[in-house]
This record gives structure tokens, sequence and C-alpha cells, in this order.
């Protein structure tokens, strides 16, 4: 038994598994992202560029390591660490194969504990790293998430008020089991996650954080070599901790059709949401930060608290 | 909300918003700029020095290389203020293709601009499609002259190189299909909401100030002032080219954009017409080698601004004195105005508004620090 969990945790569905899915859907996310554009994206590393992320991952492993003078070591060196993990550890609660790695009551509430872990993190990388351009961009991202945090959990709550339940995966079941998603049946929830999403993740039109015509990189910009590759890496997870919550909370999660196993519907239904994200990261420019928390406050949340009024009359499952 | 004290933030010589290298050294309170201080002279390379130790001939290809996006206008704008000082007549072949490259090269730059302002803003789909359709007009312009830039067509007394029929054709039907591009385009920028809150009420220049502020070009018709050397002073053969200046009352960065989209679809009118009215005749007429002494400037629409050339000859065959005004020397002061007041997001996209072009521009500064 003690095998099986070891396989389960690094092998499948656990971190080598989850690392492929992390690659694939950063793939998929350039290659997409490209062709809105007239353009092609990555073609020469393996078939049409598949093998492009990692080859980036291995090129920036051996690079150069820059440590500004006046950072502060021991959070600098820690924060890429802390960061590649955290999506990992929000991934485990996922039901990627139908049942997820760590399942108990309350998995909603420790989502988004973690995601503001993820949030946190980003804002000590700006901090410590001791160059006005971090700073701003630690500052913005805190400040991001003081505006999608309350409708990122409302939206999240939601299902779960329907659901009668707070475990992830009671929650997909639940769609499966009634056969109806929470994609109609609460529509303006699907809206909100997806744009608070794209807040959490720094896409546009919410990367402000990273903004690189304005402050360099942001908090990003005093990283390099190996301590970038794990950023990255932890981005890619955090695309696929998105799209994989969104597929499961308001897209049915994995439900096995005919002879296709629960887990490839699901990669499925997430490379759906990927699509979606990525188109909008597209079509949209940059907003700003007054703009963004402006309009988070005003539009989102209230639209959100009318969803969740809506679910406890019933409307919504 | 005032914290007391304020965070030095430093813009340059390299950032990602500029593409050339100045550095401005901004004070911000919060989010709000109170403070700017620029300083200049990091790609200064001595030209006016060098252009008087070469003949006349020589410096035309030193005037291409002041820079790169505009050098059609520096050489335009060189040639006429020699052929000022000679004074010789240019064959009206030659005018007209002077012209046509001319009105080619503000399509290039105007399209440039408005990707580049575009990638500010973090609209990336649009660069993209712009700059794709910048890629025909280059390609359009190495049929004609043989360069993507520096096309080193004009020559003192004429063009160098002709316009063939079957060229003109395809610019023709080049220019048809991308006035419908750009009228897509100016669609998606009038209607799409993220692009307009980045740039309506940024970047303010009240009519006014852009006067007094000495502003030039674009950024001076978007605040509603129709001056135009094209119309006002005409050079080439505008004078009988009907066409119309283009304005726009906004003042703001949003008003530079379109009338910089306009512009290009009344460039492409200019180059319409002026293909159908191509007179005959030779290209170019042989200048004299010394020039007697005499003074002359030369003033052009470069695709930023207003551009002056000031010459002086003393009876040999280099130049006693020559000098080069750029138009973005012209809308620095009236950018370090409306740079005050603005959020640190909106920097970018005002500093582009103005379509910097630094390499042109440069001065030296001299720096005097009191003991």
């Amino acid at each position: 038994m003690v095998l099986y969990e070891i396989v389960g945790v690094f092998i499948y569905p656990g971190m080598a598994f989850l690392f492929g899915l992390a690659f694939l859907y950063e793939w998929i996310d350039r290659k997409f992202f490209a062709r809105v554009q007239n353009r092609i994206g990555p073609l020469y590393t393996g078939r049409s560029g598949i093998l492009q992320p990692v080859a980036d991952f291995i090129k920036l492993l051996s690079k150069e390591d820059i440590v500004p003078a006046s950072c502060e070591r021991p959070v600098f060196s820690a924060i890429p660490i802390v960061y590649a993990t955290l999506p990992l550890i929000a991934l485990f609660v996922i039901p990627i194969t139908g049942s997820a790695l760590i399942a108990f009551e309350g998995d909603v509430i420790f989502l988004m504990f973690v995601s503001a872990l993820i949030t946190l993190t980003v804002f000590l990388a700006g901090w410590s790293s001791a160059g006005s351009f971090s700073r701003i961009g630690g500052i913005r991202s805190a400040l991001q998430m003081l505006s999608y945090e309350i409708p990122f959990g409302l939206a999240l709550i939601g299902p779960a008020i329907s659901a009668h339940s707070l475990s992830l995966t009671k929650i997909a079941q639940w769609q499966a089991a009634n056969s109806s998603w929470f994609l109609w049946l609460q529509p303006i929830g699907f809206a909100a996650v997806l744009i608070s999403l794209l807040a959490e993740l720094e896409l546009v039109p919410f990367d402000i954080p990273e903004a690189e015509t304005e402050i360099v990189a942001g908090w990003l910009t005093e990283y390099g070599g190996r301590r970038l590759a794990l950023f990255r890496l932890g981005k890619d997870l955090e695309l696929v901790v998105a799209s994989t919550l969104v597929a499961s909370l308001y897209l049915g999660g994995a439900q096995p059709l005919f002879f296709i196993p629960p887990v490839v519907i699901l990669i499925l239904k997430s490379i759906i949401v990927l699509l979606l994200i990525s188109f909008v990261r597209a079509i949209f420019a940059r907003f700003r930060i007054d703009q963004m928390t402006s309009g988070m406050w005003t539009y989102l949340l209230p639209l959100m608290i009318v969803q969740i009024l809506l679910v406890q009359f019933g409307i919504g499952g | 909300m005032s914290y007391g004290s304020t965070i030095k933030v430093p813009f340059g010589p390299q950032h990602p918003a500029l593409k050339e290298p100045e550095y401005f050294l901004f004070e911000v309170d919060g989010d709000i700029v109170v403070k700017v201080t620029p300083r200049i002279g990091y790609v200064h390379r001595g030209v006016e020095k060098a252009f008087e130790q070469e003949t006349y001939l020589h410096n035309l290809y030193l005037a291409e290389r002041i820079c790169g996006i505009c050098s059609h206008a520096h050489t335009t704008c060189y040639t006429q203020t020699v052929e000022g000082l000679i004074p010789l007549e240019v064959p009206p072949r030659a005018v007209y293709i002077r012209l046509i490259m001319a009105e080619l090269e503000r399509l290039h730059s105007h399209s440039l601009w408005v990707g580049i302002a575009a990638h500010e803003a973090g609209f990336d789909t649009l660069f993209m499609y712009l700059w794709r359709d910048r890629e025909m007009i280059m390609d359009l312009m190495e049929e004609i002259s043989g360069n993507r830039v520096t096309h080193a067509i004009n020559t003192i007394g004429g063009v160098r190189r002709d316009i063939t029929n079957e060229q003109a054709n395809k610019i023709k039907k080049f220019m048809d299909r991308f006035e419908g591009n750009v009228k897509e385009y100016m669609k998606v920028l009038e209607t799409e909401q993220t692009f307009l809150k980045r740039t309506k009420g940024v970047g303010i220049l009240k009519p006014r100030d852009a006067i007094s502020l000495c502003a030039v070009g674009p950024t001076l018709r978007a605040s509603g002032i129709k001056s135009d050397v094209r119309a006002d002073d005409p050079y080439l053969a505008y004078g009988e080219i009907p066409f119309n200046v283009i304005t726009h009352d906004g003042c703001d960065v949003y008003a530079r954009t379109i009338v910089r989209c306009e512009e290009m679809i009344e460039s492409a009118n200019i180059i319409r017409y002026a293909l159908d009215h191509l007179p005959e005749g030779k290209i170019r007429v042989p200048p004299p080698r010394t020039i007697a002494p005499n003074e002359s400037v030369g003033r052009v629409e470069a695709p930023r601004g207003e551009l002056i050339h000031y010459a002086r000859s003393n009876g040999t065959a280099k130049p006693e004195r020559y000098k080069v005004r750029s138009p973005t020397l012209g809308n620095l002061a009236s950018v370090c105005q409306t740079l005050i007041g603005a959020h640190v997001a909106d920097i970018p996209m005002i500093l582009a508004g103005i379509d910097p072009c630094f390499s042109c521009m440069d001065r030296m500064t001299i720096t005097v620090k009191k003991a």
C-alpha cells in the first residue's frame, strides 16, 4: 500500500504527471495565442514545438544565477521553491482522475487558502528583490489580490452550497449524479471564476503586476537562471490548477464517457477552459491597477452576491 | 492618498517602454507622478560635426542614417536644403517619386507606431496584425528602392531609381488592401473598451500648452490645431495634390492614435493620386561640386512632425555648418509637461504618444553641479 501511495504522489496522478500536464498546457497556450495573432508559435523543438516548454525549462536551469547585492538573500532564494510547490499542493486536492489524491471536507476553503498564499509569495518575491520595479510589481500584486479574492471565494462557494458539500470531489460527483453542470446552473459564477482566475494567474487583461512595458518584468525582474525556471514551472502549474478547477467545479469534472477513462475527459474539459483563457488573453489590452480594483469592486462583487442570493433561493441547483 | 515620501523610479536608459535610450527619473507619490527629470544625450553621435567633414554628396548618406524610421524624410529635407543652397531645380518626375516614397514612409512609420501603442497598452494581438501589414509595405519599399529602410533613393538633383508601371500598379493594389485593413483596425480601436480605458483622458495636452511648448506633428494636431508643413509651406508636389490635414479635439493619447490612423488613410489617397498623375521625364540633373556662399533652410513634414534642416555653404565642396532640428526635440518639452499627474501605468503610453525618435533628436547636455 505504501508503494501505491508513493507511486500516486510521485508519478501518477502526482508530480510527474502534473509536470507533464503543466508543460503540455504551456505549449497549448502558446500555440493558440500565436495562431490568434497570425503567428506560428513554437515549431522546431519536437513535433510542432511541443517540447519547447521543456527546452525552455532546461535552458533556464543552466543559466547563470545573478543575485542583486542588496536583496534579502534567504527570502529571495526560498521564494521560487515555495512558488513552484504551492500549486502542486493545490493540485493534490483537485479530482483529476475522478478522485483526488487528498480529499476531505473543506477542500474548497483549503484551495482558497493556497491561492492566497501564492499571491503572498508573489508579494514577498517583489519585496525581497529590493529593486524599485520589483517592489512596485509586488505591491500591485497584493493590491490585485485584495480585489479578486472575494469574488473568487464566492464563485467557489456557489457550487458548494448547491452540492451541500465543501469537498471538490463531492461537488464534481454531484454534477455527474444530477447530469447538470454548474455552467448553466450558475452562469454568473462561471464568468466570475474565469475573471478572478485571470487576475490570479496574472494574465492579460490583469497582468498588471508584470506589465512588461511599464515595470520591465515587475516582481520577476531580478530573478534569473534556476530561480526563474522554478517560477515558470509554478506559473504553468497554476495554469493547470485554474483549468482543472474550473473543469471540476463548473464543467462536470471527471466523468467517464462510454469507454473513455474519466481522467481524459477532465483533461479535455480543462483544455477547453485553457483555450478560453488564452483567447481572452489575446483579445484584450491591459487594465490599469486603479481601473482593475474599482471594476472588481463595482461590478464583479455585486454580481457574485446576486448569484449567491439566487442559489440561496433555490435557482441554480 | 499621500504617503509623505516619494519613490524614485528610473526609466532608462534601457527600458522596455523606450525603444531608444534616454533617461527619465520619475518621482512617484503612491501611483501618481509628481516630478519628471529627463536627461538626454545617450545616443548623441556628433552628426552635425560630421556633416562639416565631408562633401555634400557624401553627407547625403550620413543624413539618411540620422534615423532609421524617418530616413527618407531626412534625405528629402537634406536634398531640399542643399538644392536651395545651389539653387537647383529638380525634374517633376523626381519630385513625385520623392513624394510617393515619403508617403510610403509615413505609412510604415505610423503603422509601426500604432502597433507600439497597442503593445504598450498590453494589446499584443493588434501589434502583431499591424506589423504584419507593415511587412508588406517594407516589401514594397524594397522593390522600389532596394532597401527596407535607408532607401538611398534621393540624390542631390533628383532620385536614383525610377518607378516602373508594374511597380505602380502593385502599389495601387496594395493601397486598397491596406486602407481596408486600417479601417478595420480603427473600428477595433474605437470600440475596444480596455484600449479606450488606457488611452482616453491620458496625457492631456491642452491646445494653448501645445503651442507654447512647441509641440509638432500628430501630437499638435491631436490637440485640435491645424498645422502641417505639407499644407502650410508646400514642398515637393504637395501644392498640386489635394489632401486633408487631420486634426482631432481629444488632446489625449487616443486622439493621437486616431490622428495617425486617419493620416495613414490620407497617405494612401495621396499615393494613389500621385501614381495616377506621375509626370514623364528624366529623374535627375547633375549638381555642381562646389557651392557658392549661401544659407538655406528646408522644412518637411516627417512622420513625427516638422523637421528642419539648416545649411550654410562657403564656396567649397563641404558645408560650413549644418543643423538638424528633429520633431521629437520639439515634442520633448510637451511630454515632460503631460507626464506630471499621470499614473505610473500611463507613463509608457504618454512617452510613446509623441512617437519618440531619440536618435534623430539627441543633443549633448552639460550638467552643472552647484558646489
